[in-house]
């Protein structure tokens, strides 16, 4: 090896290695930063060769790998940082009440809620079991270092066709076999460790053939006196390391993520997937809650991604302090690990306690009874910088800033210009009612019921409202999920999820944007007043400005929409590189919403109650095709992709709100995916009830144009008949009466579909459980 | 005053132990399914009754009136669902937990509760505790977790002391979830026996009573048993959660079918009535 | 110091759901001919006994713990 020249070992056992960054040239700087697997680029090497020049000395292989983890995009950001910047992050709201590893948002005056959307797309991609079962972990554990209890679970996903046999590309895994081994580590995981997973959604599309996105997000519940903070309460601390012991696996997860997939990523990366231990998190869950409950800890952190290395210099930096760590002192899973691998390991289900020395006792107390593991690893300094002692021996001595500040660019991007109607080619379709059963039977609308079911969406006794509603083991989709956190109050949280990647891929910029109007109707559809957002962007190589281009827009979209909404985005993750030998998966903007509902005994859901109830369409449909699911069905091209009027959006909510609230609304259905057809159908499914509909009140669009438009901003809602007048005073040109609930087929006159009742079941209902088994 | 060797008490009186060990779940609703009924219940870890961790936590399993294996999971189920809060709980506990039953005290198992009963030989007992398990909760048919709603339709005659207020043959929904629910026994008289002792204690039926298969019946089990007692009828063991049915607003239609209450509180209520006045 | 290797398999006659949809599965990848699917549990331990004691004590593992007599069998086996 060319390298081997420049490194001298400095100590023997545990070996630690002194790197001649100096006498490297440019060639041999980059093969250090490949050897090594720091995925740091040429310029950055050679920042880091000038850091090291001004300290007078040559760096450890330690301090190195450091730098790798802190400078990587998952860690620091350093692509996308300055467009979440202008877009983002400056949304304020008076309840957001901290913006840690999870946002924490008020809930009522004691409680507030705390919420985090985070990617796990790699390590899910490469072993889809354990990539899926320890994102829960992850986000678990985000969560719990708030303070707060999880309550609650979501997770929406994006695979490849399950339902082709087409030959895939080299290296990719069967879409099936990764959809399959992803619900069940979710379902391992979380039912073990007793969250409910309420919510999620699913997106087939080929551009996620080899780059499968798995987004985890999590709920919890804090008393706002006892929120947690993430960093310790100031110099001369002690940091208590509790949990799973260290080991090699998770070795280089962040600087994984932060690459694109390749045909050999699978060999060259099961060391960067951990494996999950949910015995070990459901007991330091409980304690780590325990000991901030009971006062004990100034500060807390969990070890994601970059292990020791990130949360040792970002605990003591965030409250300007430094530390000296004793690595020696962590307890491993094996012997034999070389200093480095375990200052970068990360090994699941370990967390991070700031304390003072005289509360230490009483911590380990806490964590003897829950069988838990609990070590004092650190002290806190007043210098911003970490020290890592092995025995007596120093191996690392960096400046906190310099390490964790990491490069911030401003890489060129590509905006591309919509190409709306210009470039559209309309599809040849069949009768309207093929389509119809076309559009319920495609994996992409058809009933989840195969994963849900499977998912323990009950523990904890609290969920309101499951994903899938209407008579017992006889349901249709439900739009968001509530839980009811406190049981001495009726004050609910809902939560839902919204994205359309198709939208996204044509016109950007609107995709972010109906991103936020999806997931504010999912909510309002079940009587929830939208809260507060989180997001997962999932986008493709920064370096390519393309990409990039499209990040930019989607946020740009995404960003104006919860502003104007008044929204605010306590916490957010970022995905970047997600490409395969096939191209860039599918841009996709993933958003968690989060609502209250004021009394969960008047939420709404979307099955048809009783017959002879009239229903209404709120908001208006437009000739938007693009991107749409009946396009994509049978070969349509470009199009128009839907718009969103903000203000108009905002007064629909704020009506429908204020119906619900009077018990004006019987059901009421979120029109997304397959436009009106499909979430009238919905409805019909769920209600176990027919519906008879007249086209001709809403507008001159043909009528496949009427029923399959995508438009944002609708609902279709089942009107009580005792409250009737007063809806239409309420909702005046916003809504639109259509029909009536009843009947045993869905008539749609001047669409020309009657279609009975048992049809429409059998088409929604038996796609995904005939294509898993 | 004293009943078969149990005395009665006033609710506020009835220390429930809600025993959990790592990886323990649904031990907060449990505890609150008494709570709600006007025990005093306390979640234990079973740490805490053999003298494991601080000694201030210390608690006697003699010093509770009932005691309540929750459901959910426990130590990850990872040999056999509840295998190893049985091996540890009998290995540590034995000798107090059987004193418990043989004082036909309350004894409780919901879902893996329920698994952690029949591992430790409590139930079926149709011929007295036994040292080794006489029956199974197996993996359901569909090889798959399942969490869906349940309808039980209650089969006791009168033994089961969990059970009076319901009203023999009254359907009931408590939601299920498990992956592991299959009762099953070597024994081919096994139902029968279970029958003639009044141990069968809950059926799946569909919502209107009936008998009918999966969905309704969950797991295959044999049939349609959901839940059994013991010959004394102080132990009861079932697949479905009755803790997640304790208001009207965690029913799966309530909002097409109004209840006043959840169905499952009257399975605590009549455990306080076995014990009170 | 003894290693053993510890088998528990469905007794005869116990449906196997587990193998029955493992089987599924890999029919649903596209593997042809497969006649059957059975699944078991495979444990290995080291233990600081020998020969017949190491079985024993094995065995007692599996009665205590690893098996449950109504549906499964166990197998002890020194390496």
């Amino acid at each position: 090896m060319a390298l081997d020249s420049l490194m001298t070992r400095k100590l023997q056992d545990p070996p630690v290695v002194e790197v001649d960054i100096h006498a490297a040239s440019d060639e041999q700087l980059m093969e250090m930063s490949r050897e090594m697997g720091l995925s740091l680029s040429l310029d950055e090497m050679k920042t880091v060769r000038e850091y090291f020049a001004n300290e007078g000395r040559s760096p450890t292989d330690i301090e190195l790998q450091s730098i790798g983890q802190a400078w990587s995009e998952h860690c620091c950001y350093k692509s996308s940082r300055v467009h979440l910047k202008e877009f983002v992050f400056a949304i304020d709201h008076p309840d957001v009440l901290a913006r840690g590893d999870a946002g924490v948002m008020a809930f009522n005056d004691d409680y507030a809620y705390a919420l985090r959307l985070e990617s796990h797309n790699h390590p899910s991609a490469i072993e889809p079991y354990g990539g899926a079962a320890t994102g829960i972990g992850g986000i678990l554990r985000d969560v719990v270092c708030m303070g707060a209890q999880p309550i609650a679970l979501v997770d929406p996903l994006c695979f490849g066709p399950i339902d082709s046999d087409a030959p895939l590309p080299p290296g990719a895994k069967h879409p099936r076999y990764l959809m399959d081994g992803v619900v069940s580590g979710i379902r391992d995981y979380g039912n073990r460790v007793g969250v409910p997973t309420v919510s999620g959604a699913f997106f087939f599309d080929d551009r996620y053939t080899g780059n499968c996105l798995v987004n985890v997000g999590c709920l919890g519940i804090v008393k706002r006196s006892e929120i947690c903070n993430n960093f310790v309460g100031g110099a001369g601390e002690v940091l208590i390391l509790c949990g799973g012991r260290t080991g090699r696996d998770g070795i280089h997860g962040v600087t994984f993520a932060s690459v694109e997939l390749k045909e050999t990523s699978e060999e060259e990366s099961r060391g960067s997937v951990q494996l999950g231990d949910p015995i070990t998190k459901e007991p330091l869950i409980h304690a780590c809650l325990e000991v901030n409950r009971l006062g004990l800890i100034t500060g807390m952190k969990d070890l994601g991604g970059g292990g020791l290395s990130c949360v040792v210099g970002e605990m003591a930096l965030d409250a300007d302090c430094g530390a000296v760590m004793h690595l020696d002192r962590v307890p491993l899973k094996e012997e034999g690990l070389a200093p480095w691998e375990i200052w970068v390991s990360e090994s699941q289900e370990r967390m991070m306690l700031a304390t003072t020395e005289d509360k230490v006792e009483a911590i380990l107390d806490v964590f003897r009874t829950w069988d838990v593991l609990a070590t004092v690893v650190a002290t806190t300094v007043a210098e911003k910088r970490t020290t890592i002692m092995w025995g007596d021996e120093k191996i690392f001595e960096m400046d906190l800033q310099f390490l964790t500040g990491g490069p911030e660019y401003c890489r060129p991007y590509e905006i591309m210009m919509p190409q709306g109607e210009a470039g559209e080619v309309v599809p040849n379709l069949p009768a309207n009612e093929k389509v119809l059963l076309g559009l319920l039977s495609d994996p992409n609308v058809a009933s989840k019921e195969w994963a849900i079911r499977q998912y323990d969406h009950d523990v904890r006794a609290a969920t309101v409202l499951r994903p899938l509603v209407g008579e017992s083991n006889d349901t249709g989709p439900g739009d968001a999920a509530v839980l009811r956190p406190l049981h001495d109050s009726w004050r609910g949280l809902a939560t839902a999820v919204g994205c359309n990647p198709w939208f996204t891929s044509l016109d950007p910029y609107r995709g972010g944007m109906s991103a936020v109007d999806e997931t504010c109707r999912n909510l309002v559809a079940v009587g929830a007043r939208p809260h507060s957002l989180t997001d997962c962007l999932n986008f493709g190589n920064p370096e390519k400005p393309d990409r990039l281009g499209q990040f930019r827009e989607a946020v740009r979209g995404l960003g104006e929409a919860a502003a104007f909404l008044e929204l605010p985005i306590p916490s957010g993750n970022v995905s970047l590189y997600n490409e395969s030998p096939k191209g860039g998966a599918l841009p996709t903007p993933m958003i968690m919403g989060v609502g209250i509902v004021e009394d969960v005994r008047k939420c709404v859901t979307s099955d048809l109650k009783e017959a002879g109830n009239s229903i209404y369409v709120v908001g208006k449909t437009l000739r938007e095709m693009g991107g749409s699911l009946l396009y994509r069905l049978y070969g349509g091209e470009g199009g128009e992709v839907p718009s969103v009027d903000l203000e108009a959006l905002k007064d629909k909510m704020d009506l429908m709100l204020k119906a619900m609230s009077k018990g004006m609304v019987k059901s009421c259905h979120d029109c997304s995916d397959g436009g009106l057809a499909v979430a009238l159908a919905e409805m019909c499914i769920g209600g176990s009830m027919g519906a008879s509909i007249q086209l001709k009140g809403l507008g001159d669009l043909e009528p496949s144009d009427m029923l399959f438009s995508e438009s944002n901003g609708r609902w279709i809602v089942e009107v009580s008949s005792d409250h009737e007048e007063d809806w239409i005073a309420l909702m005046g040109a916003h809504a639109q009466w259509v029909g009536v609930a009843g009947g045993p087929s869905l008539m749609i006159h001047g669409g020309g579909i009657d279609m009975a009742l048992d049809k429409l079941k059998k088409a929604w209902n038996e796609p995904i459980w005939k294509i898993m088994g | 005053m004293e009943n078969n060797g149990v005395k009665r008490m006033r609710p506020e009186e009835i220390k429930v132990c809600v025993l959990r060990i790592e990886g323990t779940n649904c031990e907060e609703e449990t505890h609150r399914a008494f709570a709600a009924v006007g025990c005093s219940p306390e979640m234990v870890h079973l740490n805490q009754l053999t003298g494991h961790g601080a000694a201030s936590a210390r608690r006697s399993l003699e010093d509770y009136d009932a005691l309540a294996f929750p459901g959910g999971f426990s130590a990850g189920d990872y040999v056999r669902a509840g295998a190893i809060f049985a091996a540890r709980a009998k290995s540590a506990l034995g000798k107090e937990i059987k004193d418990f039953v043989v004082a036909e005290k309350p004894v409780i198992g919901i879902c893996n509760g329920f698994q952690i009963l029949v591992e430790l030989g409590l139930l079926p007992a149709t011929d007295g505790i036994s040292d080794v398990p006489t029956a199974a909760l197996f993996t359901n048919d569909s090889g798959r977790f399942e969490c869906r709603p349940t309808y039980l339709r209650n089969e006791s005659r009168g033994k089961c002391i969990f059970t009076k207020k319901i009203g023999r043959g009254r359907t009931v929904m408590f939601p299920s979830a498990h992956a592991e629910g299959k009762l099953m026994s070597a024994d081919r008289r096994f139902v029968d026996r279970l029958e003639d002792n009044d141990q069968v204690v809950f059926r799946y039926v569909s919502p209107d009573g009936r008998s009918a298969g999966y969905p309704w019946n969950p797991n295959g089990s044999a049939s349609d048993i959901a839940g059994i007692c013991n010959p004394a009828g102080n132990v009861l063991g079932l697949m479905p959660h009755p803790e997640r049915a304790l208001d009207a607003y965690t029913a799966p239609d309530w909002t097409r079918r109004h209840k006043k209450e959840g169905d499952g509180l009257a399975v605590f209520r009549s455990m306080v009535e076995s014990l009170s006045p | 110091m003894a290693v053993a290797e510890i088998r528990i398999e469905l007794k005869k006659g116990v449906a196997d759901p587990e193998g029955q949809n493992t089987k599924k599965a890999l029919e649903l990848l596209g593997f042809e001919g497969i006649s059957s699917v059975r699944s078991m549990k495979f444990f290995q331990v080291e233990l600081d006994l020998e020969g017949d004691e190491a079985v024993q004590a094995c065995e007692e593992m599996c009665r205590k713990l690893l098996a449950n007599p109504v549906i499964q069998s166990y197998s002890v086996q020194l390496k």
